[in-house]
């Protein structure tokens, strides 16, 4: 390693680990100590990452209060700190982390109330994707449609929790007015989270159509996503009925129009779930994968 | 770089300022007459919604992209994909400047997320210049590396800084970015002389020059400046401004402000400060000569 190597990850050490004497040495005092000094690099870079945790997880920030996520947010930068200079990418394991934190065990909801802030954050900084229509898949032979992978728009994010983390959500923004304590008993949510236009926004989903545009995400094939989506058809028949428009603050606003939630009762309409996907211009590409 | 069209005349003569998230909708809203505009790339890079903004202001005004993610100081070299990043997005938005700063924060792949201190010796030059190198051969021009800031000195170091940066663009074919508030700042808390500082500056090499506001702290009753954007210019900073444009010439200058960011107008008010304070030194010279 050269020298300067040895530095920079002795100066790693210190910044991030406390572990000074090493690259302390190698510091001229000019009147403080070395660790007076290196402190100055270590507060900037933990409070300018924190600083950008909280822009991205300002629920968990309301919910903790500023000084416990301080907290938490420095514990999570010790043991995870950002692998690439776009700090958009930064955060991607906190909803992990926290679910891990004993401190927090008992706010059994925080680690999808994260999952759910992430979900926006990587929706508004998604790169753009033209959406395909239905007629680009005209030339698909009918045996290759099992096949079929779709690729959505990268902006979509699916998210499905055993805790209310929508209203926990909608609650817990600057300008919400609350309407009283949440029962966080009192049943989960499956969301679909992405960008329109410039705006994101999200709204709940039926199990079955949440179930099928979950495997298409992961990459699955139609057949299988087709498949998934039947099993939580028949296991949910009673939830198949549209889920009401949701009140939400200003910038994160909900897409009208829930057709996509008429799953038939005692199945799964294909036809009807493509068709929905067209139209929301959630699909932006397909490929084959090999039979 | 190319200084004949319209553009460049604005670039030249009219002083930018840092373009931030805050200020976007008002800028494109109201297309105030500033010079140019910078930004950090690294919040661009993603695409999306941010860089259709970018482009949209683009249109309108010169831009140059200010890095802060490359690590031009790293031992390990620079990083492949962030370069590739960075080619496509001044592919994108055409900058007449492409800058980084002489500093490091990626060791062993962690990205640091501040512009930590390099120790100036031969075998750093040679890391620095290799790294420099490799960046202006990828982006097919040159760049302009920034003085940055700093609370320590390495006891290895060997070279002083101007010199290290001069070695630096002598080596490499890069410009210099000056940022006379660093100057300041490192000089206060190591006990330097700023003006002596800019004086070892080779002229040259200067292609552009930034200004902002620092902190003043204190630390067992040692003055220690903490360079936040987070403020106006200082008198003294507007004095080193003078005598760098005394010496450089009126090359492209910019204010930039982070925190306490301030309204638009006041960020726009500092710009024309320093456009003045650049006439006066500018007069000055002429009258001297």
């Amino acid at each position: 390693m050269s020298a300067l190597g040895k530095v920079q990850h002795d100066f790693r050490d210190a910044v991030l680990n406390d572990e000074v004497s090493a690259v302390a040495a190698l510091i001229l005092g000019d009147g403080l100590t070395p660790a007076e000094r290196l402190a100055v690099y270590r507060n900037n870079v933990m409070a300018s990452l924190t600083a950008a945790l909280k822009e991205t997880f300002p629920v968990i920030c309301r919910l903790v209060d500023e000084r416990f996520f301080d907290y938490v947010a420095h514990e999570f930068i010790k043991s995870q700190p950002p692998r690439e200079p776009c700090l958009a990418a930064y955060g991607a394991g906190f909803p992990a982390f926290l679910a891990a934190f004993p401190p927090c065990a008992e706010l059994v909801y925080l680690p999808d109330t994260a999952r759910l802030e992430w979900l926006m954050h990587a929706a508004a900084t998604a790169a753009d994707a033209a959406p395909l229509a239905p007629s680009a898949l005209q030339g698909i032979a009918p045996e290759d449609t099992a096949h079929l992978v779709l690729r959505l728009h990268p902006s979509i994010g699916l998210l499905a929790s055993p805790w209310p983390i929508e209203r926990i959500w909608r609650e817990n923004q600057a300008t919400a007015e609350g309407d009283g304590p949440i029962d966080i008993g009192s049943g989960g949510v499956r969301l679909e989270v992405r960008r329109h236009g410039a705006d994101v926004v999200y709204r709940p989903l039926a199990p079955a159509t949440f179930a099928f545009r979950s495997a298409l995400r992961r990459g699955e094939t139609l057949e299988r996503a087709f498949e998934l989506a039947g099993a939580e058809a028949d296991a949910n028949p009673e939830d198949a009925r549209p889920t009401p428009t949701q009140q939400v603050p200003k910038k994160i606003v909900p897409k009208e129009n829930a057709s996509e939630n008429r799953d038939l009762s005692g199945g799964f309409d294909l036809t009807a779930a493509l068709s929905d996907l067209f139209r929301d211009e959630a699909v932006v590409g397909f490929s084959l994968a090999s039979p | 770089m190319d200084r004949t069209d319209g553009m460049q005349r604005s670039i030249a003569t009219k002083v930018g300022v840092g373009l931030r998230a805050p200020h976007l909708a008002e800028i494109l809203a109201t297309r105030p007459p500033v010079g140019w505009l910078e930004v950090h790339p690294e919040n661009y890079m993603g695409g999306g919604p941010a860089l259709a903004r970018l482009l949209a202001v683009r249109a309108h005004y010169p831009l140059s992209l200010h890095g802060v993610g490359l690590s031009l100081g790293s031992a390990e070299g620079v990083d492949r994909e962030h370069l590739v990043l960075l080619k496509t997005l001044v592919a994108e938005t055409e900058p007449f400047a492409v800058s980084e700063h002489l500093s490091w924060s990626v060791t062993e792949g962690v990205y640091l997320n501040d512009l930590l201190p390099l120790p100036y010796t031969e075998e750093t030059l040679d890391i620095v210049s290799r790294n420099v190198s490799l960046v202006q051969e990828f982006l097919g021009r040159t760049i302009l590396v920034e003085n940055p800031s700093a609370y320590l000195r390495f006891s290895t170091s060997r070279i002083p800084e101007p010199e290290f940066l001069a070695a630096l663009a002598r080596q490499t074919g890069c410009g210099l970015l000056c940022d006379v508030n660093n100057i300041f700042v490192s000089a206060v808390n190591f006990g330097l002389d700023a003006a002596a500082y800019l004086e070892r500056i080779p002229p040259d090499a200067v292609g552009e020059i930034h200004l902002a506001g620092h902190f003043r702290s204190e630390r067992r009753g040692r003055q220690l400046l903490i360079d936040d954007h987070g403020s106006t210019v200082c008198d003294e900073v507007w004095a080193l401004y003078g005598r760098a444009i005394d010496r450089f010439g009126m090359v492209p200058s910019l204010v930039e402000w982070d925190k306490n960011l301030p309204a638009l107008a006041e960020l726009l008010a500092e710009a024309r400060k320093a456009e003045a304070v650049a006439a006066s030194a500018l007069v000055a010279d002429v009258s001297a000569r």
